[in-house]
């Protein structure tokens, strides 16, 4: 059976050409060692913080940190960042897990508390409430989301960061859903730091992402240890990005995601195709009698979110998939809170997400597909 | 025809859902067998037929003809009976 998949804000697939191609030719020379041996210019590390920095306007590379994906950009973010007691920060109820539960464990320490503002039934959060807040609460920190992976809608993060900026806050975006399919500058949006993953929109290999810290920004490090330079020290050498990276990086992997950054620079529109096809398929969901589905107005990213009357969200995943080979995603997407505000609580949402690869035959495929389920 | 289970987990809790994995593919036989333990829905119209039974206690087994596996989903209280019922039926049919 020919299998469709719709399962791109989980990990994209397939890769962005050649991607595949690095990470075995990586695997089958011998291996290079970012700041041990081998030379600069086959440093695929370095490639990524040139590029990754020129993609959000940034001039010092030396501030992308290079991590495993987004959840541990985020922990980086969240436990290096020096927190007094008592801290406030305020979030809000579209976050992913790799934001809730790392500020639930250190609110459990003591160290801080969570403020989380509500959103509206599309997944944005609510500004009037934001402002009420800030005002009221003057955080530390304010951690934003900016694109939900439950609805795709794009948070409209600069006023909101702006506005916590100018009472003192440090701002970290969450980019996993929108880096590489929305363009945008760290500078743009206001954002002190910016997490990111490299296995979805940028189209890169799963063990990849990272996270840009900007100069008023002093995170401690959370994994300590060797790095190639300064092996002397019994401590972590002060220089970024050295300072928050430490042990031997998946080289494979980041060969990979060097490969992809270079095929997204020449090809810069490449989810305008995907955001048709979104709305295409929004349009084609709406006519279903039958099926409920989150509405998100533009801008937003290739997702969408459904319930089905006939089936449980898990059980329609799992006929989508099995029986008419759709690979697509069900349950709460890691977002607990959303679905609240959703009308989606407690089981979630049946999730299709696209990639700029998906096809007008492919979401016609779809469409029929849930017209057979809900008959 | 034999087979293996493991629990599988989900977003929730996970800890009542079991696979079962056969060493060959469950055919319309098997699936009308098995539904005598409650009722069978079978939607033999999807391009993969996909049959659901729910037992009398609620338990749910689901699965695709022509696959290996399928899922049961126990309810709380049926868990240790209705896993022993199911593993009653598969040893008269395999």
């Amino acid at each position: 059976m020919k299998k469709i998949y719709f399962n791109n804000a989980a990990t994209s697939y397939p890769k962005a050409p050649g991607v595949a191609e690095k990470v075995r030719e990586s695997l089958s020379c011998i291996p290079f060692h970012p700041g041990r041996s081998g030379s600069k210019a086959d440093d695929p590390m370095d490639r990524c913080r040139v590029l990754l920095a020129e993609m959000l306007g940034i001039d010092d590379k030396n501030r992308i940190i290079l991590t495993v994906n987004s959840t541990y950009a985020l922990n980086f973010a969240l436990f290096g960042f020096p927190f007094r007691k008592n801290d406030t920060v305020i979030t809000s109820a579209a976050e992913h897990n790799s934001v809730l539960r790392p500020l639930h464990h250190l609110m459990r320490s003591g160290d801080l508390h969570p403020e989380i503002i509500p959103v509206d039934s599309g997944g944005r959060i609510i500004p009037s409430e934001y402002f009420k807040k800030l005002e009221l609460l003057k955080p530390r920190m304010v951690v934003l989301n900016h694109a939900s992976n439950v609805t795709g809608a794009v948070a409209d993060v600069k006023p909101l960061f702006k506005a916590a900026k100018d009472l003192g806050a440090v701002t970290l975006l969450d980019a996993s859903q929108s880096m590489g399919s929305i363009s945008f500058t760290a500078e743009s949006l206001y954002a002190d730091m910016v997490a990111f993953t490299g296995h979805k929109s940028l189209l890169g290999p799963p063990g990849t992402g990272g996270i840009y810290v900007s100069k008023n920004v002093e995170l401690e490090p959370v994994i300590v240890g060797g790095t190639g330079i300064r092996s002397d020290l019994l401590y972590q050498p002060e220089d970024m990005p050295t300072r928050l990276e430490a042990g031997t990086p998946s080289l494979p992997a980041f060969s990979g995601l060097a490969e992809a950054l270079e095929w997204k620079k020449k090809n810069r529109e490449d989810y305008s195709g995907a955001d048709v096809l979104i709305k295409k398929l929004e349009e084609g969901i709406q006519d279903i009698a039958g099926i409920n589905s989150i509405k998100s107005e533009s801008p937003r990213t290739p997702v969408i979110s459904f319930t089905l009357k006939k089936w449980s969200v898990e059980e329609a995943a799992y006929i989508l998939q099995e029986s008419f080979g759709i690979i697509c995603r069900s349950g709460l997407h890691c977002a607990p809170l959303i679905h609240k505000y959703l009308g989606t609580a407690p089981h979630g949402t049946v999730r299709f997400s696209l990639s700029p690869f998906s096809t007008e035959v492919e979401v016609a495929y779809a469409l029929e597909a849930l017209r057979k389920l809900t008959v | 025809m034999n087979y293996t289970t493991k629990k599988v987990e989900d977003c929730f809790d996970g800890s009542r859902i079991f696979e079962y994995d056969f060493d060959s593919a469950i055919d319309s036989d098997f699936i009308r067998n098995l539904g005598t333990l409650g009722k069978l829905e079978y939607f033999k119209d999807f391009p993969r037929p996909f049959f659901r039974i729910i037992t009398k206690r609620g338990s749910q087994f689901k699965g695709v003809e022509g696959e290996k596996t399928f899922k049961a989903i126990f309810t709380r209280s049926d868990l240790e009976k209705g896993k022993e019922d199911l593993e009653n039926k598969l040893k008269s049919l395999i």
